[in-house]
């Protein structure tokens, strides 16, 4: 045998592949037919793993650095290394960056070993802000915190709308799903103001002007109650607060809307329409980069709640995430805001029954996430770290005043060699482990090769670690840890390694009740009513500054590309991906900012021709690409790696990161 | 012909694992897939599984190899380069009709060209081939209107039809009929072929009707693509659906475009890698500097389409380079797999509508 | 094919560089010599083929062969544009390489003896045409008027002044120089070579054109030529593509029905216009 199941471990999809192992290395890939999901299809990034996993540029041994150089030592020595340096530091001052790439059990570990042996609470994955504001605004309205629909169903579904983003780049077989949805008959729209290969695929494109899409949702709300097309008789037996919501709708005027937005009043009622009369109904956005910030998605929901598609089958609103394992992370309270299986920190309760389970006492001040501990003001001293890459790099100077950097990783980094102590770790091909995708589903990688002679699997060094630590964790294998966390993350109750390895993963919920896992979020059998959610700011209108707009009247927005993308020291190591984006850099090798084709001709601009794009703080020179794919008024920056983002959009990477609503007013001018 | 009693076919195999690595068709049951693998556990071999859903290219042709490895030292100014013997004997063994037909394909492009291609003639020279009639089509197979199947006509050392209890054996090489010999496999009768025909003509009968229909159809999407009679609008459709994942490349048991970069590994030794590629890539046509012919999408899949039907590329591996698996349909992530180019095609000429 | 004309297919022969000239500004000339005397002996090329070099721990590139089949030392002129080419550059004599090849179908001089032959180059577009004026030159009494037009972007840019200089005190060869703007000390023409070419006083009946430069100046150019009444297939070029193997079987340089690695890169106009893709 040499082709091996397993998942891949790129983006959020999870999809179904073989890999071929021949003489203890990965040779190459295959896509799993058979795959619930992903129907045995993979993207140009699945299709060139096995690039990546060959790679001889691993970390092989346990390194510390003295005098500017790493030099190698044992497990012991460095063991040792971090126990010294770290007792003399209190836990509020320690802060823990996890890796959204890692296994459910080495994450739910990690956090045990920050709160539980360390006692700090201030650990996160890095900015992506998404995928948590996206959890708390589904907890709030439905009690779920991910997406509540199903893929399985999706090809029945008769309404699908893709909100934001860029999803044929950022999840492409999820993609390829709604595309497939499509043409088996679904009305499939998108809401995008970049003409995406999504919104081409669309029978309706609605692009709303950078920054009202949250405009265009409410408005959307207000047609729905205008042309009386909510559904009563659901929204009595399954909502606690629709009047109280509906009041506030009024408030939303569609004149304003319109010119919020630039899109006519007949297309936004055509797609109200649409939206009310299907059976069924979907929505999606991602939740990575340019996901949707917490006030949008909130009007999405309510948009599907007041038109009933929250709860039914075929129906949901389905948060799409851009990395392997970014939900599981969440899942197991990988977040200053949740304990483990979504607790929240603020409860007293759920503190002591954790305090119980792990049989230590524990601290409950509110923690931050890592990059507001290393914002200016802070005081953490120690950093620990797994396996991330430069996109942190922009509090590199922070950083390096730290007393203490402790590194997990399996492949060397910008990021590693600001560090005090490396440990290496087992890419996950080396080991078991289990992964959640954007559908909820728990999948079970297993080792298909043995690591280099000196490497450890994460849970296995952080262990050796804990017991350093007067902790006796004695977890022999990934399995004995998702037991662990199987009686204590009620969705995983009913997850066991037995069960996933005869099957093609379960969706969480999995447990008493559903111990075949859960397909969707139903109304009748949620126990509760859901919530519509209050906007912050009720009614409110855009936030845009007319002052602003008359010196900077272009609204830059950034994105992501097929190839390339947060983690790009994974795709560094590969030959195809990286010659694809590549491909780009060498046509444009400094960096390029879109432009529509009609600001292009109105400013004379031609096509690859220098510019400079204009900020309140900075500016900086790119050349011209001319676009048809976005909008008059708007630029458009690909987010690759830190050669492509302009040093002036460093600073503003972590707000323009945070969700695709933001914008920098920009202007832009003909360099000489 | 003769007859292998099902039992024998336990010997056959392992008198042939004696001197050759076993490749043949597995199923895995939690995903049920049929994986075409290398069969260490011989037993797992089955010969009655769907066709794989992974042409045997990879054996002849791997997604990713080693070519050469040199070292070179720059302070002696030393290189020495090391030749990486990539020579195994190696059994196929239940290879689908069209998949012998792609590899006879491969046969032709890389062996017989103005070059020989020496790294798949080190793989292909010591084979032995054992097809396998299809007696019933599978979904998506169409080798009837490619001219590839359900039965092989040449190219195998033993070709088997299993006749609902055993199968009837063919050789089509000496080797086949050493090993024919060796067994002491029975003769089979005069009525053998009449069933071999019977069987086959049943198997023909029962293809799926976009198969049959899409017979004639293709013969005159292959005379519209060589012409280059389509219009831009088709190629942008085409663009349009095109993910550029590459898959369609990587499934086809004729696609054979290949990367080369040398890697440098720790040990400073450099390993010539050559993997995979596909037209559909932006990078492909990429010259250094900043200029690249072929940019749209649209031209990139054109260009595969081309590769697969027109007469010019026929020519190179005198027949179509299309076989009829179906695979590219199954993992094109939008919706334009080879039977649905033709279809497309197909509303061109005649003017129907796509929905 | 002749046994010594076999190339070297799979494995690359090392090479020694022996010597290094700056030619313009990032362009190079590599001068080699191969290793194992008995193939440094029986290399032989035609004009107009091309090599696969191989700079180790860096990568291997196509690139076309300006020195003569005869009496001309080995050498590869190359301009620093991507990781490989520039880590040629950074190579000093002594240091090795890899050579596949030559591979490629070269110029038809057969087919055209007794034939003017005028070579319309742009920059660094001289490079493939070096070795075919060479040989023309070495063979004058087989062809009819030889004329080079010849421009570049400046007088910085004008590849091969020492060549040319030789060239231009063999008899019977024409120049005709211009340089994209004026610049103090250049007495010669200035603009664009396709409207130096247009003014020129050019044969068309027996007249072949070699013409190689950048995409826009090849496309004004063969326009120029045409007007003058140059026949479409008497009309040649080199073309460049990315390639990998050299051998036909990667394909990247394949265009439409033609492998440029194999079937050229040396294609009349008529060839290239049915190819259906850019230049």
């Amino acid at each position: 045998m040499s082709y091996y199941r397993g998942i891949c471990n790129f983006c959020g999809t999870g999809c179904g592949h073989l890999l071929r192992v021949e003489g203890n290395r990965v040779r190459g890939v295959y896509p799993l037919s058979g795959h619930p999901l992903s129907h045995g299809r993979l993207c140009v990034r699945g299709w060139h793993i096995h690039e990546l996993l060959q790679t001889e540029d691993r970390i092989t041994q346990p390194l510390i650095k003295d005098g500017g150089h790493f030099r190698q030592v044992s497990y012991g020595e460095a063991l040792n290394f971090v126990t010294e340096r770290i007792r003399g530091i209190p836990g509020h001052e320690v802060a823990f960056l996890g890796s959204p790439r890692s296994s459910n059990e080495e994450n739910y570990l990690l956090g045990k070993f920050a709160r539980g042996v360390i006692k700090t609470n201030n650990l996160s994955l890095s900015s992506d802000a998404g995928q948590e504001e996206s959890a708390r605004v589904l907890l709030e309205g439905c009690g779920w915190p991910a997406m509540t629909g199903t893929l399985a169903e999706l090809r029945q579904a008769d309404f699908i709308l893709v909100v934001g983003g860029d999803l044929t780049k950022q999840n492409p077989i999820i993609a390829s799903e709604i595309h497939h949805a499509h043409r088996a008959g679904s009305f499939l729209a998108t809401i995008s103001p970049r003409k995406t290969q999504m919104a081409r695929l669309s029978q309706l494109h609605l692009r709303p002007r950078p920054g009202t899409i949250f405009c265009l949702l409410q408005g959307l709300a207000r047609i729905l109650t205008d042309e009386n097309k909510i559904d009563a008789d659901y929204l009595s037996r399954f909502t606690a607060n629709s009047q109280s919501f509906l009041k506030e709708l009024k408030q939303v005027e569609i004149d304003q809307v319109v010119e919020a937005t630039g899109i006519e009043k007949e297309q936004i009622v055509s797609l109200a329409k649409r939206l009310a009369e299907s059976d069924s109904a979907c929505a999606f956005y991602p939740t990575g980069v340019q996901s949707l910030d917490s006030r949008t998605i909130a009007a999405l929901f309510n948009l599907f709640l007041l038109a009933g598609k929250i709860g039914r089958r075929g129906s949901g609103l389905n948060p799409v995430t851009g990395i392997s394992n970014l939900l599981g992370s969440y899942d197991m309270g990988l977040s200053p805001v949740f304990l483990p299986g979504y607790a929240p920190s603020g409860d007293e309760r759920e503190w002591e029954k954790l305090e119980n389970f792990w049989q230590t006492k524990l601290d409950r001040w509110p923690g931050k996430n890592v990059d507001a501990c290393l914002s200016e003001g802070e005081s953490i001293k120690a950093l620990f770290v797994v396996d991330h890459d430069e996109e942190i790099i922009r509090h590199v100077n922070r950083i390096k005043q730290l007393d203490l950097i402790v590194y997990f990783g399996a492949y060397g980094n910008p990021f590693a060699s600001l560090a005090h102590i490396i440990f290496p770790r087992t890419s996950y091909a080396e080991g078991d482990g289990t992964y959640t995708n954007s559908e909820r589903r728990v999948q079970l990688v297993k080792k298909k090769i043995d690591p280099p002679a000196d490497v450890r699997p994460l849970w296995e060094t952080l262990t050796s670690m804990a017991r350093a630590l007067g902790h006796d964790w004695n977890y022999r294998s990934t399995e004995d840890i998702m037991d662990e966390i199987s009686q204590l993350v009620p969705y995983y109750s009913g997850l066991t390694y037995e069960k996933l390895t005869t099957r093609l993963g379960l969706k969480w919920p999995c447990d008493d009740l559903h111990p075949e896992g859960t397909d969707c979020l139903l109304a009748e059998e949620a126990g509760h009513s859901f919530q519509f959610i209050q906007a912050d700011q009720p009614g409110e209108r855009l936030a845009f500054d007319q002052e602003i707009e008359k010196d900077f009247p272009f609204k830059l927005v950034v994105g992501r590309s097929n190839y390339f993308w947060h983690q790009n020291s994974v795709m560094k190591r590969t030959f195809i991906p990286k010659r694809e984006y590549n491909a780009l850099l060498l046509l444009y090798p400094k960096g390029f900012v879109e432009i529509s084709e009609e600001d292009a001709s109105r400013l004379g601009i031609r096509e690859k021709q220098p510019v400079r794009v204009v900020a309140e703080s900075a500016e900086v020179r790119l050349a011209a690409r001319i676009s048809r794919d976005i909008l008059p008024g708007m630029l458009y920056i690909p987010y690759f790696i830190d050669e492509m983002i302009p040093e002036f959009l460093h600073r503003q990477v972590a707000d323009l990161e945070k969700n695709e609503e933001f914008f920098l007013p920009v202007r832009l001018e003909k360099a000489v | 012909m003769y007859w292998l009693k099902k039992e024998q076919l336990e010997l056959l195999v392992k008198k042939l694992a004696e001197e050759y690595k076993i490749f043949g068709p597995r199923h895995d049951r939690v995903s049920d897939e049929v994986i075409f693998d290398h069969l260490t556990d011989l037993s797992e071999l089955d010969l009655q599984a769907a066709i794989p859903y992974n042409p045997p290219k990879f054996i002849l042709f791997p997604h990713f190899e080693e070519i050469l490895k040199y070292r070179y030292e720059p302070e002696t100014k030393e290189v020495r380069i090391e030749q990486i013997n990539l020579l195994e004997p190696k059994a196929l063994i239940g290879l689908r009709s069209c998949d012998l037909t792609g590899l006879l394909c491969l046969d032709r492009f890389f062996l017989g060209q103005e070059y020989v291609d020496e790294f798949y003639l080190a793989h292909r020279k010591k084979l032995f081939i054992i097809s396998n009639t299809c007696i019933r089509p599978f979904p998506q197979c169409f080798c009837v209107c490619t001219d590839s199947g359900p039965a092989a006509k040449d190219g195998f050392d033993l070709d088997l039809t299993f006749t609902g209890r055993d199968y009837l054996v063919e050789a089509g090489s000496k080797k086949g009929q050493v090993l024919i010999d060796e067994l002491g496999l029975a003769e089979a009768g005069p009525e053998a072929s009449a069933l071999k025909k019977k069987i086959i003509d049943n198997s023909v009968s029962s293809f799926d009707s976009f198969a049959l229909e899409n017979k004639a159809w293709i013969s005159r999407a292959t005379n519209r693509l060589t012409t280059g009679f389509i219009k831009p609008e088709v190629w942008e459709y085409i663009g349009n659906q095109c993910f550029e994942c590459g898959a369609c490349s990587f499934v086809c048991p004729t696609c054979s475009c290949f990367n080369i970069e040398d890697a440098n590994l720790e040990s400073s030794e450099t390993d010539r890698l050559r993997t995979w590629d596909s037209c559909s890539f932006e990078g492909y046509t990429k010259m250094a500097g900043d200029n690249n012919p072929r940019k749209p999408v649209e031209d990139r899949r054109n260009k595969r389409f081309f590769c697969k039907l027109s007469y010019s590329q026929s020519k190179k591996y005198l027949r179509p380079g299309c076989v009829g698996c179906g695979r590219c349909a199954r993992v094109c992530p939008g919706d334009i797999g080879l039977p649905n180019v033709v279809t497309y095609i197909r509303r061109e000429i005649t003017g129907e509508s796509g929905e | 094919m002749d046994k010594n004309l076999m190339p070297i297919v799979s494995i690359p022969e090392i090479a020694t560089i022996v010597d290094i000239r700056d030619e313009i500004e990032d362009v190079r000339s590599f001068y080699f010599t191969l290793d194992r005397p008995e193939i440094e002996q029986a290399f032989q090329i035609r004009s107009g083929q091309f090599i696969m070099c191989t700079v180790f721990r860096a990568g291997e590139f196509a690139v076309s062969l300006p020195f003569s089949p005869e009496n001309d030392r080995k050498h590869i002129s190359v301009r620093k544009v991507g990781k490989v080419t520039a880590a040629l550059h950074q190579l000093e004599p002594g240091d090795k390489i890899g050579i596949r090849g030559p591979f490629g179908n070269g110029f038809p001089f057969e087919e055209i003896k007794g034939s003017n032959i005028i070579y319309v180059a742009g920059g660094i577009g001289l490079i493939p045409l070096r070795s075919s004026i060479i040989h023309v030159l070495q063979h004058r009494q087989d062809f009819g008027r030889v004329i080079l037009v010849y421009g570049a972007k400046s007088s910085k840019e004008l590849m091969y002044k020492d060549s040319i200089k030789e060239w231009q005190a063999t008899e019977n060869f024409e120049t005709h120089f211009t340089i994209d703007r004026p610049e103090p000390g250049w007495s010669g023409e200035v603009g664009f070579v396709n409207h130096l070419a247009a003014k020129l006083d050019l044969p068309v009946s027996d007249t072949v054109a070699f013409v190689c430069g950048p995409p826009v100046m090849f496309n004004a150019v063969i326009k120029e030529l045409k007007l003058k009444g140059i026949k479409e297939q008497d009309i040649y070029s080199t073309l460049e593509r990315h390639m990998k193997c050299g051998i036909g079987k990667c394909q990247h340089c394949a265009i439409g029905r033609t492998l440029v690695c194999v079937d050229g890169p040396v294609y009349t106009y008529k060839q290239i216009r049915t190819l259906g893709e850019q230049i």
